[in-house]
């Protein structure tokens, strides 16, 4: 059995897909949090529960969004279960009335009744569910609340809805309804009327579709005739407008039927927002938050962590390890692989796992409060001004976790012009795993003011995102058309288990990376160090790694640094940014107690780290991120595009900072 | 008109009709419409966004778009 959740967006689809199939999906308090269709099994085994993006009617506005219309169309299910916000009724049951009109075994979720019993909304759920002919459960989604009821229900046989067209769209509209389905009927397996109503509202998807087993012209006709007939009887401003009246009409009555209100105090999230979003100290909160969690991150907590780990790894478990290579007699090969290869190069990424849990925790925490609309709010007349808005900063501070989700989370911004400049923007947010090459540099270059110059960090990355925003906004992305509308979630107080779960969803990436890709690639790159044209064991200024690193040296030399380790290391970087790490890690590895970090003085000057750290920031998008960029936008020439000019502002920037750097009279 | 509103008053629209297709469609999505009661929860400085709530409901649109709102003071 085969079961679809649909629904307004952030009305807790994703929490209760969650608890029925016992998986972990991306949850977060805004709307658009999820942008594909998922599939997951029931705990219990009656079927597959599919997870889809919250829209707010069938007739979509943005790509998320076409995704549920499509998946309408084009495929079947069993049962369609519709998700409501009990405190937000009446927007939420407009499209409850569209997916009635599908005429397909249908059921109601009826969630967050704790927010609207909070707000003082009581809904009688056994009227509710008499009036639309479908049962309605109460459940709380974020507790499980109600969730073994709705189970039941949902694996009973018969739930055909039991009243059909509970809206009557008035004579004429009835009239042109019988007309068109006339036309198509016999030739689809959907319901005529579902479609003559979609098609009637403008659904583009619809159309198509419909267009494509009748005749256009005639279907056209129908629609301006009634366009014209409705104008000229009421007046009305268009077809589109005219249902969603009626529709209006009839929820209000059911509204009345089913809901009480009663007095409620103040919302917390009122008192809230009058800090956050407040005309004077919005922006400043913001900054001021993101300043603690940078402190927090690289100087007051996840320092000491990492360098508590690095200590544990270098000393106790490196010893460990040699202790065992030697008892089992291992081959000095064997011997070599494992400790100047594996330890040193997946050790040299793990090393860095607290503060990746620290700073994912921290973007958990703004995904769930509901900070985040908050924060496309404020920023939106900086992103105006660039030509992009608000919305595009939300995918921009995922990006700041990994770069993959942010691009997928672009998908809400409506204008496929603002989708696409935020789509290449995004990358040059300092994610996660350009994390580590910061701490190692700036712990060996810059250890009395590590947290300044990371930040210093992560501004150039958004100030270059900005620049370059409105300079392909003015040039090769040009138009005029802009949509900002938001809907500001009330706050909610995140849940230290829902938070821990999507730190951890998130880290584990990070994790499971180093276990098997860096893993990987430490061995291939140990073998390249090891190896050399005159066989193996060789000096590693004669390996193989030094000699693909040699021939690219020269191109790095006006920005400061030449040498084939550091070129080595920028070539396996863009398979990953964490590989940075771990080559380096390789390369430079010394048996004894000199650390890393004291070796590298001997490379680099200061600024040419600088140099280095802000060509790392910028040069170009990792594998993954390059993956999906080609898969959002579909296009060749915009993935190479993302790839050519990140590296042309990466060697431009680092150019700058370096030769100026010098005329200035700094090493 | 919306632009003569400040933060803490309250208004309903009488036409929307002058906003772009786009914003008036999601408006409408979000049940905001000719005949709404809103109220203006804060302005944005220097020309920024606006937040306004409609049934318990808060919705930020930019100030242009807002100025183009038709709103009666209630
Ligand atoms: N208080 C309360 N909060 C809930 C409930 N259900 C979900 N939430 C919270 O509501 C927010 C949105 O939940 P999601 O599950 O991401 O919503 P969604 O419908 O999947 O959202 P989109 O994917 O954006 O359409 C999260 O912060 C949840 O923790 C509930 O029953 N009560
Ligand atoms: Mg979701």
């Amino acid at each position: 059995m085969e079961i679809a959740l649909i629904g307004n967006p952030n009305t807790g689809k994703t929490s209760l897909f969650n608890n029925l199939t016992g998986s972990y999906e991306y949850v977060g308090n805004w709307s658009g949090v999820t942008v594909e269709k998922k599939v997951g099994v029931f705990k219990n085994n009656i079927g597959h529960l599919i997870d889809l993006p919250g829209v707010y009617t069938l007739n979509p506005l943005s790509k998320d969004e076409g995704v549920v219309t499509s998946f309408f169309l084009n495929e079947s299910v069993d049962r369609l279960l519709n998700i409501l916000d009990a405190s937000q009724l009446e927007r939420n049951l407009h499209l409850t009335l569209q997916l009635l009109e599908f005429e397909k075994p249908a059921l109601i979720g009826l969630n967050m009744i704790d927010v609207a019993n909070k707000r003082g909304i009581h809904i009688d759920a056994s009227k509710l569910s008499e009036v639309l002919g479908v049962p309605v459960v109460p459940v709380v989604a974020r507790s499980g609340k109600g969730c073994d009821k709705l189970v039941d229900v949902i694996a009973t046989k018969s739930i055909q809805p039991t009243k059909k067209n509970l809206v009557y769209y008035g004579k004429e509209v009835e009239e042109a309804i019988t007309l068109l389905t006339a036309k198509i009927s016999g030739k689809t397996n959907h319901s005529a009327r579902f479609l003559a109503i979609q098609y009637f509202e403008g659904n583009d998807y619809v159309k198509d579709y419909v267009n494509s087993i009748a005749d256009a012209e005639k279907l056209e006709a129908i629609t301006a005739n009634l366009e014209l007939q409705l104008q000229k009887l009421y007046e009305s401003k268009s077809l589109a407008n005219f249902i969603y009246l009626k529709r209006k009409e009839v929820i209000e009555s059911i509204v009345a039927d089913v809901a009480r209100k009663s007095n409620s105090d103040i919302p917390l999230s009122e008192k809230i927002d009058s800090i956050v979003t407040n005309r004077y100290v919005g922006m400043p909160i913001f900054l001021l938050l993101m300043y603690l969690m940078f402190m927090l991150t690289f100087d007051w907590l996840g320092t000491p962590l990492s360098d508590g780990l690095d200590a544990l790894l270098t000393g106790p478990v490196t010893v460990g390890f040699e202790k065992v290579l030697t008892a089992i007699n291992a081959s000095e090969f064997i011997h070599a692989l494992i400790i100047n290869g594996l330890v040193a190069g997946v050790g040299g990424v793990l090393v860095f796992v607290p503060q990746i849990f620290i700073l994912f925790f921290f973007i958990s925490l703004l995904e769930d409060s509901g900070y985040m609309a908050r924060v496309a709010l404020v920023m939106d007349r900086i992103m105006e001004s660039v030509g992009l808005n608000g919305k595009a900063f939300i995918p921009m501070m995922i990006g700041f976790g990994c770069n993959v989700p942010g691009i997928m989370a672009a998908r809400t911004i409506e204008t496929p012009r603002e989708r696409l400049l935020t789509i290449l923007l995004t990358p040059l947010m300092s994610c996660s795993a350009r994390l580590p090459v910061y701490a190692l540099f700036v712990g060996a270059f810059f250890a009395g003011n590590k947290a300044f110059v990371v930040l210093s960090l992560y501004v150039l990355g958004i100030v270059v995102a900005l620049i370059l925003a409105k300079i392909f906004s003015s040039t090769i992305l040009k138009s005029e058309t802009s949509l900002f509308v938001i809907e500001l979630p009330p706050y909610r107080l995140p849940q230290f288990q829902s938070l821990w779960r999507s730190t951890w969803d998130k880290g584990k990436g990070f994790v499971r990376k180093a276990g098997t890709f860096i893993f990987a690639g430490s061995v291939f790159i140990w073998l390249l160090s090891y190896a050399g044209p005159n066989g193996l064991n060789v000096d590693m200024d004669h390996s193989y790694l030094a000699a693909i690193g040699n021939a690219i040296a020269p191109i790095f030399a006006p920005i400061g640094f030449s040498t084939w380790q550091a070129s080595a290391s920028l070539i396996t970087g863009f398979l990953a940014k964490e590989a940075i790490i771990s080559t380096m890690n390789i390369i430079y590895f010394v048996p004894n107690d000199a650390s890393l970090q004291g070796l590298l003085a001997d490379y680099y000057t200061p600024l040419a780290a600088y140099s280095f750290m802000v060509f790392i920031l910028l040069y170009i998008p990792c594998l993954a991120t390059v993956a999906t960029i080609y898969k959002e936008t579909t296009s060749k020439k915009w993935t190479a595009f993302s790839m050519i000019y990140a590296f042309a502002i990466a060697y431009v920037l680092s150019l700058i900072i370096y030769q100026g750097g010098r005329l200035l009279g700094f090493v | 008109m919306f632009g003569s509103l400040k933060a803490g008053d309250k208004g309903k629209i009488i036409d929307i009709s002058h906003v772009g297709h786009l914003v008036q469609r999601r408006l409408l999505d979000l049940g905001i419409t000719e005949g709404s009661e809103v109220c203006v929860k804060c302005v944005m400085p220097f020309g920024g966004p606006i937040m306004i709530e409609s049934c318990g409901q808060c919705v930020g649109i930019r100030r242009r778009e807002a100025v183009q709102i038709e709103v009666e003071r209630i």
